[in-house]
């Protein structure tokens, strides 16, 4: 049946949500560094067609499950601040897929 | 409609062009292979070409509606050679149904059917798996919800009956494959909570003599849930669905405590 493995593993994959819209993946990582060890990451720029509502993301599988807990009670609501003194609190939560690349940042190159 | 957005013309490279004429205009049931093969020969290589693809293939809603299947196939075809892009699509399309509870604006509605037609299909070509589908069926009759007349959430004011069209949408893409084992045993729970949800909905007051609770919304849950349950009994009232729900805690706390006695401290507690 489908779906056996994902349901008996812990989550690892979470999701930093609400990010400030102008935020690079540069910024990012270094406002949450040092970042625990994690074998994905996936910085996701804000979707410019949602207006007012547009905000960054970023996705991180973490290796270790006490670091989901370390990362979530450090920037839950954390407030991040965009370069204009807007600002963003954040939202960390599980992701809800939390499925991720075979090969992370290995990609297989496509024999076309 | 006065000002679309089509009034600002915006100036596309060519690439991104043809990318979103493949997708876009070009694509439909007949040429998916082909247009996959054209997909494949694009410069994944280069990053900023791979995240303009995942970004079109993400934003669903500017495919046409009866498209949107022909999209979820391509989207499973391109995961055997880039299988990163599973992940993805879907993270992207599971935070736009997010964020449209959140944001809940009218503007918006098209989009968001689209969005859920996409998961849907999604499901149906194997990208995504059940769970992800209940996960989101929850979060429509959950997320900012209270089943209190006497409260108001902005989420789910009380005129407010897009998510049952949300919910209709997802079941009618993939509710008819809940047919088995846990799938049929999930789906069977979810009608009970799903059904007093839409009681609880009908039974508000802004809906009187004057102004009836729209019959196409009643129409739209009762044929959704005859497609995917052709012989079962609605709930009459939100009396009746409400002890349905009771029912079936109680069963799912009776069933818990059977598999981890431990839980009876938290879950029956006295």
């Amino acid at each position: 049946a489908r779906g056996k493995r994902e349901k008996n593993s812990p989550q690892t994959k979470v999701v930093a949500r609400r990010l400030p819209p102008t935020m690079t993946e540069e910024e990012f990582l270094e406002a949450v560094s040092p970042l625990a060890e994690y074998d994905y990451f996936s910085f996701v720029p804000a979707d410019k067609s949602l207006g007012a509502h547009a905000f960054s993301r970023a996705y991180i599988n973490f290796k270790n499950t006490d670091d989901v807990f370390t990362f979530r009670d450090r920037f839950d609501s954390y407030v991040f601040v965009d370069k204009k003194g807007n600002e963003y609190p954040a939202m960390v939560e599980y992701a809800p897929f939390q499925k991720i690349p075979k090969r992370a940042g290995n990609k297989k190159k496509d024999i076309r | 409609p006065d000002s679309g957005p089509e009034t600002t013309k915006k100036e596309r490279p060519p690439m991104h062009q043809y990318i979103r004429k493949l997708l876009y205009d070009d694509l439909c049931k007949s040429n998916t292979e082909k247009i996959l093969r054209q997909m494949r020969k694009m410069h994944w290589e280069d990053p900023l070409v791979a995240s303009y693809i995942v970004k079109c293939l993400t934003a669903i809603w500017n495919a046409k509606f009866y498209n949107i299947r022909c999209i979820a196939n391509l989207v499973a075809g391109l995961i055997s050679h880039h299988d990163w892009v599973g992940p993805a699509v879907v993270d992207g399309i599971l935070e736009d149904i997010r964020i449209g509870l959140e944001v809940n604006h009218p503007k918006f509605n098209q989009r968001r059917v689209a969005a859920v037609k996409y998961l849907g299909e999604l499901y149906n070509y194997r990208v995504i798996e059940s769970s992800i589908i209940f996960k989101v069926l929850y979060l429509f009759i959950s997320f900012g919800v209270v089943f209190d007349p006497s409260s108001y959430s902005e989420y789910d004011p009380p005129e407010h009956l897009f998510r049952l069209r949300l919910v209709c949408t997802l079941l009618e893409t993939c509710g008819q494959f809940f047919s088995s084992g846990s799938s049929k045993r999930r789906l069977d729970c979810y009608l009970c909570y799903f059904q007093h949800y839409y009681q609880y909905k009908r039974s508000l007051s802004i809906w009187s003599e004057e102004q009836e609770f729209p019959w196409q919304i009643e129409h739209l849950v009762r044929d959704t849930i005859a497609a995917v349950r052709p012989k079962l009994q609605m709930y009459n009232n939100l009396e009746e669905a409400q002890k349905a729900v009771t029912h079936l805690n109680n069963q799912i706390v009776a069933k818990a405590i059977e598999q981890v006695p431990s839980l009876r401290q938290f879950l029956q507690p006295d």
